[in-house]
């Protein structure tokens, strides 16, 4: 039988709070490395009460050092509220350790691409914290790796080395990470960079928006009524759109202006179309950004709805799964703009791209 | 304006606004324990700069707009991080050192889209002396124990899936005692899954959710007593409800055109609205608003309430200060910059910090003046905190400590 250990003690605290109950929490670390597995794995895919995955979490930042990757597998399969709880089980197991921790074990976790992101992402963190440049070199070659932060400090990490050796290093590191970069801030940065120098850059093609849209004439949406209504356009599974005024996306995010292309008008909803191929049928991310309300279909099938007005907007600020086939796909989007009269409520538009769960821009428009 | 019979009688004070159970000596929420950011028996010193006379400055694992506390020995505020400012941290730095005692990392479960201006950390702490409640622009809201141990968690974003806005949520959490525990509430205003909530401070669980307007604000609950117990006034552009609690029953509305950013306070029996610049009603009282003053206009900072006098400051970043029974105006001055922040009173002394880092300090009696200006870096919307004679200042950062005031000889030297 194991001692049991004690945990966060505060009972002067709460002494002093003048709370007469000793905080002190027993927990008994894990007796086998299947049992700590199995906490990991309970911890990870907790759903249900806030509180009562608190005492496993305890018992799991009791494990030894050599049950720490085995737990941090765990991340292979976790609810939203699971993953926080394993991480922080396993963050305060990595504090007990301090010295102890198994830093080779710990790199090749890292390093390794085919564990879950979540797991190498934490792990990462550990590293950085234990041992900086082995986290740097652990991460330095990740420019393409499927674990978004690690791809995005490896890929900082050599446009940093690549300005510091000079102008020329600097630029030949941006054209050769531009293509592997998926967050935008970080392929503006390296666009921006090789405009600076001279080489244009067409980002929305990099970022993948649809360019080419057919639009609807306007739709009632005085007081708000159009989000919710079927107008023809929706009704049918393919709406004829030959008769639509053809409007190209501008900018580097690949912006629909409504407002350009319509008129200035509140009140108003309008349908926009565009098509696009895929080499083969698949599950495919649908993105869209828009300060006004929106509605989206593939295909004639429903993948969003989104009734906001004028709460800021974002490249990528909806994002929703949709099924694609091989050919030529429909994209639907249904544009609301209200009635707000404030200057800030003036715009009227959208961008749309469609992507793998990483960000890679899918399709092509015929 | 609606209002049940049986309050009709009803006698509201401004003490009613409870203090917890946190330390007279802890500031343990956002504009301190009670809500009203007053400090009545501090003192704390007047200069101070990036090399004088601060104790000491901490880096943020993060870009945070929230403001720290002071619980007890620590001094705890939250960042976010990485590239989707989706690592949330909450990190407590010891009082005395600025040392971080611990961080704790959790990773966002819903929206951490936030207009520039805000942060995916927008939302300031509360804690009972016991417990830290952390609420996130994500709807994520973490419980740990003074240790930093986890001891619950609420993914709100995920149990009501259009729950936030991607301007960034701001209402902070407030920790409300009663009789049956202490109550977590929660204001989650937005266009899609609104609602407010009574959460368990012990477990998590719900005590009470209700369903609100969907519609977007950013004010912090306030806790007022109303005739069932503890209640807590909620308020969104279209007005205010007062509600239990321990249970969220209506206890009381107030319906008006009213921002959605500054949060109304109280002075004696009156609530003091940001609608109409200020207007001043009686919970439970007559229909009738007791006085509407527009010159008290509030920018974003919140109204403060002192000593039976009232303080705004409007965007063009002037001070106003009135008489709070009569809301007659008794001074204007003139600051300068944009104020986030939003100005507490350090017992003679109002400090408001504006956006570029300088704090102005004011002298608030017969002649009220500014006694003095100091500049930190950094970009602030953080309203300070206070704690023993010194001042927490929170840039999006970094995290500074001044100095207590200097001890004063039987000269009056320093």
């Amino acid at each position: 039988m194991r001692a049991v250990e004690f945990v966060c003690l505060s009972a002067s605290v709460m002494a002093a709070a003048g709370i007469g109950i000793s905080r002190a929490v027993a927990a008994e670390p894990p007796a086998s490395l299947s049992e700590a597995v199995a906490i990991a794995a309970r911890l990870a895919k907790t759903e249900g009460s806030p509180a009562a995955p608190a005492a496993q979490a305890d018992r799991l930042s009791l494990i030894e050092p050599e049950m720490l990757l085995p737990c941090l597998a765990a991340f292979a399969e976790t609810t939203p509220g699971g993953a926080n709880w394993l991480a922080h089980g396993l963050d305060r197991a990595v504090e007990r350790m301090a010295g102890r921790l198994p830093l080779d074990a710990v790199a090749g976790f890292v390093i390794d691409d085919t564990r879950p992101a979540a797991g190498r992402v934490l792990a990462s963190e550990w590293l950085e914290k234990a041992d900086p440049p082995r986290a740097a070199a652990a991460v330095a070659g990740m420019i393409d790796d499927p674990a978004l932060p690690l791809r995005y400090k490896a890929i900082d990490a050599r446009l940093t080395a690549a300005a510091a050796a000079g102008p020329e290093a600097e630029l030949a590191a941006c054209r050769g990470l531009l293509g592997s970069a998926r967050d935008v801030e970080q392929v503006e940065r390296i666009a921006a960079r090789l405009e600076q120098a001279g080489e244009a850059v067409d980002v929305a093609e990099v970022l993948g928006f649809l360019r080419r849209w057919r639009l609807s004439e306007p739709f009632d949406n005085r007081g708000g009524v159009g989000f919710a209504k079927v107008y023809p356009p929706e009704a049918a599974a393919t709406p004829d759109t030959d008769s639509w005024r053809e409007v190209a996306a501008e900018g580097p995010h690949g912006e629909v202006d409504l407002n350009g292309a319509i008129g200035t008008k509140k009140g108003v909803l309008a349908y926009a179309a565009a098509e696009v191929d895929m080499p083969r049928g698949r599950t495919a991310e649908v993105r869209i950004g828009s300060p006004c309300a929106v509605a989206v279909w593939v295909n004639g099938e429903p993948v969003m709805a989104h009734e906001i007005y004028h709460a800021s907007e974002a490249i990528d600020q909806y994002v929703a799964e949709a099924e694609f086939r091989a050919g030529t796909n429909l994209v639907l989007v249904k544009c609301c703009q209200n009635e707000q009269t404030e200057p800030w409520a003036g715009e009227w538009k959208f961008q749309l791209r469609i992507c793998d769960p990483l960000g890679t821009p899918l399709g092509v428009q015929p | 304006m609606k209002c049940p019979p049986r309050l009709s009688v009803w006698l509201l004070a401004a003490a009613t606004v409870v203090v917890g159970i946190a330390s007279a000596a802890d500031w343990p929420a956002f504009r301190g324990a009670d809500g009203l950011g007053v400090a009545p028996g501090e003192t704390i010193r007047t200069a101070w700069s990036e090399s004088e006379g601060i104790a000491w400055r901490a880096d943020l694992p993060g870009r945070s707009v929230a403001s720290p506390i002071v619980v007890g020995d620590l001094v705890v505020t939250t960042a976010s991080s990485g590239p989707r400012q989706d690592r949330l941290h909450v990190v407590a730095y010891d009082r005395e050192t600025g040392r971080p005692r611990w961080q704790r990392r959790f990773t966002a479960t819903g929206r951490t889209l936030t207009h520039p201006t805000s942060a995916v950390a927008s939302c300031t702490p509360a804690s009972d002396a016991a417990r830290i409640v952390a609420l996130f622009s994500s709807c994520d809201l973490f419980a740990l124990d003074l240790d930093g141990r986890l001891v619950w968690q609420r993914n709100l974003a995920v149990e009501h899936p259009r729950a936030g806005n991607d301007v960034g949520m701001g209402s902070s959490p407030r920790i409300i005692q009663t009789p049956a525990g202490g109550v977590v509430v929660v204001q989650i205003d937005c266009q899609g899954d609104a609602f407010a909530a009574g959460i368990d401070l012990a477990d998590g669980e719900d005590r009470w959710l209700v369903e609100r307007r969907k519609i977007a604000s950013w004010a912090t609950p306030l806790e007022l007593a109303c005739p069932g117990g503890p209640g807590v006034l909620l308020q969104n552009p279209e007005g205010l409800e007062l509600r239990e609690a321990a249970t969220g029953k209506l206890a009381w509305s107030w319906e008006g055109d009213c921002s959605g950013i500054p949060m109304t306070t109280a002075s004696g029996e009156l609530v003091c609205i940001p609608s109409d610049g200020l207007t001043a009603v009686v919970p439970g009282g007559p229909g009738r608003p007791a006085w509407r003053q527009p010159k008290l206009s509030c920018g974003i900072a919140s109204p403060l309430a002192f000593g039976g006098s009232l303080a705004t400051i409007n965007r063009g970043g002037v001070l106003v200060l009135a008489d709070a029974a009569s809301g007659k105006v008794r001074k204007q001055l003139r600051l300068a910059g944009s104020f986030w922040a939003s100005p507490i009173l350090v017992g003679e002394l109002l400090v408001a910090v504006n956006k570029e880092g300088t704090a102005f300090l004011v002298r608030v009696g017969e002649e009220p003046m500014i006694v003095a200006q100091n500049t930190l870096p950094g970009s602030f919307t953080a309203t300070p905190a206070v704690a023993d004679g010194s001042l927490f200042l929170q840039s999006e950062s970094t995290l500074w400590k001044t100095l207590p005031p200097p001890q004063k000889n039987g000269d009056g030297s320093e």
